[in-house]
């Protein structure tokens, strides 16, 4: 939890990237933040110590580091590899998903990491699986060469180009449409109209289920044990449990406990953990009204026919560079979660979605773009990110 | 049963209001006249599944007696990355027990955390289907009474550990044997009316758990547990608040819980004052309830649609095939047995073991005294069946029971359905006697033999075909001489006294002598 890496025990994780046109060695550059929660394994991949590591995302917590950093990150579609093992944050929205140096590396991970663990009661069955690999061979099908793109549909969302997003971002993106257009992409403008509840819906949905995973780290089982004080009033249990909970816990998790629970307390749930859950339904209906390809785990008989539909799509992964780590937050300060606009609708409706870096910003900072396909069409996002690694490969070796 | 991954909550059913639904009128009561009270019943059955509700833990090896925290998987315990895979077994003896119940069987339910922190509860919540429960509206008949209780729902849910407070050394020990064991959750409406028929009620319940072998339903041993809802009101008048009393842990003490719970709410209503809705405890010794919590202080439990469980869904074939497969009830048991022939006597022996014997675990079926009954019977006459098994086989075994055990006689029955079958068969054909078929019986009992009856009447000599003339005669012949007194008498005409020959010749032989000949053989002696 904490989607810059500040609040670890060790202190924060170093944004190692060493950007190739600069002669200045990385640690001798200003302190950048490598993202989080999975910024160890992006900076690891980073700085060169392996060339692929696991993390896991729940609402940004692979792609946005592996935008800081400058790394491919994938986060698969929910259920696609088993969560057995992986300590949860919020089940729902949790993926266990793969760091690279690049495209080719993060498939032969994923393709060995990706099968049905009956352990996992969330686990895709292998019916479904199949039904979702012959969906997207339809799509694989239309286009099968990088320099023709041909048949590929991409859709640019309106609205993940909010206020916050840097300019500087904005260019290198252009850029990269551009030349997919140039090699025969259909772009078309889409819009997901409920991505601006999105973010309100995610932290009420993440923050109830944490608060009730959480649960167990209360100093009997598991976590740190505070006796209370000899003349501690002993007398309610939950006397005996706060002392632990309230040094056990970092202040963001505490915000975070608090927010849920009062979510799920009687008087709050139909306001707002239900309100979040029709929420996040229209944020799932909104993807599903784009995509050409059906969801399969859709209830809906038929999938809405729309003569723009699209194949995947492509935003900016984050609003700026990897931050600062010395900078100064001021109190109340939520830049921090407003970063999450651009990745938690993907999470909430549980799509595949790869980050694939794309140049570099103003500053000399990795940018990154996002492509997110419908369910189960991990092979298609994996397959366009490849196209778009391979573009700057091109454009680098031009220079 | 059919699981998939997609998460679409029904939230227009998550917000149900509670219908006041009054069915049925207040009833009069000698023992509070002008009053009448109301009750409704929340019993936990503990699934006699082998596994647990959401691990694969098995609940108890080989039926020994298990060692505190032996019987935990890292789920049970919480473990972090752990995570919960639903027993189709306890969904089947669910479904089975709503069947059995008339319920409505949910095609669609789901699963809810209800969050507490407590020392035994690892994780800090149950999960229970607080939201959509699998099965509602049924009802149970209580033939006693002659009541029909309309059962509100049914719904599984996880078993928490045990904490045993030791207050002399301020130590709390935790036992998390029970920690996720599988629990049906049977809610009644309140159309129950005395405490009579409150454990009516509860015993008719588990008569019918045990039928369809779905709980022990022991509520001494904790398998079984009951809180009742309790209210008052004025004869004709409407019904008054209601506390709910926790945990009792016998029909006997549920009694005395409700009637002093009644008495104690219509004295306050008398006196002018009001009914606190609260949550009630029992004081065994004091034979009285008393107050827990109130309302104001009753916990949030913060019920969330548990995100990792997808819905509960039932299709029509898997409630047909259950509904197909459910054992017979009770009544419907013991109506077949009298059509055989059997006396309400014999049918209530049988029955009442049953009701006292172990079931088997998931719902398989078992041997018990009926089933036995029944496997023997097979090809023979149901009649001499029953006599041979609660006169002798059941005499026998009560005989032999260690009085500590706390089994009852018939699970420790080493004659086979085989074993016993063939030994009527050798006394209904004359090849031994009936008392050398109960010797044989003591025989195998006593040496927990596997032989079959008719090697057994061979080894022992117990055939009537040894019963020759020569060794019926060998056998008066040592009674006259063992007992010259008896001899004398006879000799003078007291045939009365030939009785005690005849005694003497039925146990040197070991039953294997026909008495009649015998008899008549002394008596041609005697009388030469």
């Amino acid at each position: 939890m904490g989607s810059l890496n500040i609040h670890s025990d060790h202190g924060p994780v170093v944004n190692p990237c060493q950007v190739p046109s600069t002669f200045v060695p990385w640690h001798e550059r200003e302190r950048r933040s490598a993202g989080g929660s999975s910024g160890g394994s992006a900076a690891a991949v980073a700085s060169g110590m392996c060339y692929a590591a696991l993390g896991t995302d729940t609402g940004g917590s692979i792609r946005l580091p592996a935008s800081y950093c400058g790394v491919v990150g994938l986060k698969p579609s929910y259920g696609v590899v088993s969560r057995w093992g992986v300590v949860s944050y919020a089940d729902s929205l949790d993926c266990v998903g793969v760091f690279g140096a690049n495209v080719d590396y993060v498939s032969k991970v994923f393709n060995t990491i990706a099968q049905y663990d009956s352990r996992d009661p969330s686990a895709a069955t292998l019916e479904t699986r199949a039904q979702a690999k012959s969906e997207c061979q339809r799509t694989l099908s239309d286009w099968t060469d990088s320099s023709n793109l041909s048949g590929l549909r991409i859709g640019i969302p309106q609205e993940y180009f909010p206020s916050e997003l840097n300019t500087a971002i904005v260019e290198p993106l252009r850029k990269l449409i551009s030349t997919l257009k140039g090699r025969g992409a259909s772009i078309v403008a889409v819009s997901l109209p409920s991505t601006r509840y999105a973010l309100s819906a995610y932290y009420v949905i993440a923050s109830a289920e944490a608060s009730s995973n959480l649960a167990r780290y209360d100093g009997i089982e598991y976590g740190l044990r505070v006796d209370p004080p000899r003349t501690a009033d002993t007398t309610k249990t939950a006397n005996v449990y706060a002392y632990t909970r309230t040094q056990g816990f970092g202040a963001e998790v505490q915000k975070r406990i608090l927010l849920g629970t009062y979510a799920l307390t009687a008087d709050a749930f139909d306001n707002y953990f239900l309100q979040a859950q029709r929420l996040r339904n229209r944020v799932r209906a909104d993807f599903d009204q784009v995509f050409r390809v059906r969801n399969v785990l859709s209830h809906a008989s038929e999938h809405p026919h729309v003569p723009d539909a699209v194949d995947v799509l492509l935003h900016p992964s984050a609003i700026q560079t990897a931050p600062l780590l010395d900078a100064k937050r001021a109190h109340g300060d939520l830049s921090a979660y407003v970063q999450d606009v651009l990745t938690v609708p993907a999470s909430l409706a549980g799509l595949p979605a790869i980050n694939v870096p794309i140049g570099l910003g103003e500053d000399g900072w990795p940018i990154g773009a996002s492509v997110v396909g419908q369910w189960g069409c991990d092979e298609v996002v994996l397959k366009v990110g490849k196209v778009i690694e391979g573009i700057q490969l091109t454009s680098r070796s031009l220079l | 049963m059919l699981v998939h991954v997609g998460r679409r909550f029904h939230f227009e059913r998550l917000r149900q209001a509670r219908a006041v639904h009054q069915h049925r009128p207040l009833v009069e009561d000698s023992r509070w006249p002008s009053w009448g009270v109301v009750i409704g019943i929340e019993v936990h059955a503990q699934i006699k599944s082998r596994q647990k509700l959401f691990s694969s833990q098995f609940m108890s090896y080989s039926n020994s007696v298990h060692l505190p925290n032996a019987l935990v998987s890292p789920y049970d315990a919480a473990f972090p990355g752990t995570l919960p895979r639903l027993n189709p077994s306890c969904v089947e003896l669910g479904v089975r027990t709503a069947l059995a119940l008339g319920c409505e069987v949910q095609p669609r339910s789901t699963f809810d955390r209800k969050h507490y922190f407590y020392a035994d509860l690892p994780s800090g919540y149950q999960i229970t289907q607080h939201y959509a429960p699998f099965a509602t509206s049924g009802h149970l008949h209580l033939s006693k009474s002659d009541l029909s209780v309309r059962i509100k729902q049914l719904q599984l849910e996880q078993d928490t550990g045990k904490s045993m407070t030791d207050r002399r050394r301020r130590v709390t020990s935790i036992d998390l044997n029970r920690a996720g064991a599988g629990l049906m959750e049977i809610v009644s409406e309140p159309d129950i009316r005395s405490p009579e028929e409150a454990a009516d009620y509860v015993r008719t319940l588990q008569t019918l758990l045990r039928a369809m072998g779905s709980s022990d339903g022991n509520m001494e041993a904790g398998s079984l547990r009951c809180d009742v809802n309790v209210s008052v009101g004025r004869l004709g008048g409407p019904f008054g608040t209601r506390c709910e009393i926790k945990n009792l842990n016998s029909v006997r003490f549920m009694i005395i819980a409700i009637a002093h719970e009644t008495h104690r709410q219509i004295a306050l209503l008398e006196a002018g004052k009001e009914v606190a809705q609260e949550t009630r405890g029992f004081d065994e010794d004091k034979a009285e309830t008393y107050s827990l919590r109130s309302k104001e202080d009753a916990p949030d439990y913060r019920y969330m649609p548990d995100p990792n469980l997808p819905p509960l869904l039932l299709n029509e074939a898997f409630v047909s095939r259950i509904r197909r497969g459910i054992p017979p009830l009770p009544a419907s048991t013991r109506a077949r047995l009298l059509s055989l022939g059997l006396s309400e006597r014999d049918v209530d022996v049988l029955i009442t073991i049953d009701a006292n014997v172990d079931i088997n675990y998931d719902g398989e079926a078992r041997c018990g005294a009926v089933a036995y009954f029944d496997e023997v019977s097979q090809g023979r006459n149901p009649k001499v069946v029953i006599n041979w098994m609660t006169n002798e086989l059941l005499g026998q075994l009560t005989l032999r029971h260690d009085q500590q055990s706390s089994a009852h006689p018939f699970q420790s029955n080493p004659v086979s359905v085989a074993q016993f079958g063939e030994l009527i068969d050798l006394v209904d054909s004359r090849k031994i006697t009936g008392p050398a078929g109960k010797t044989i019986i003591r025989h195998i009992i006593t040496n927990s033999s596997g032989a079959m009856p008719s090697a057994l009447a061979a080894e022992l000599l117990l055939l009537v075909g040894d019963n020759t003339e020569t060794s019926l005669k060998k056998w008066c012949e040592a009674a006259i001489q063992a007992l010259p007194q008896e001899a004398e008498v006879v000799r003078k005409g007291n045939k009365n006294v030939v009785n005690k020959l005849v005694g003497h010749v039925m146990k040197s032989s070991r039953g294997a002598a026909d008495a009649k000949a015998a008899r008549s053989m002394l008596e041609d002696i005697l009388s030469g």
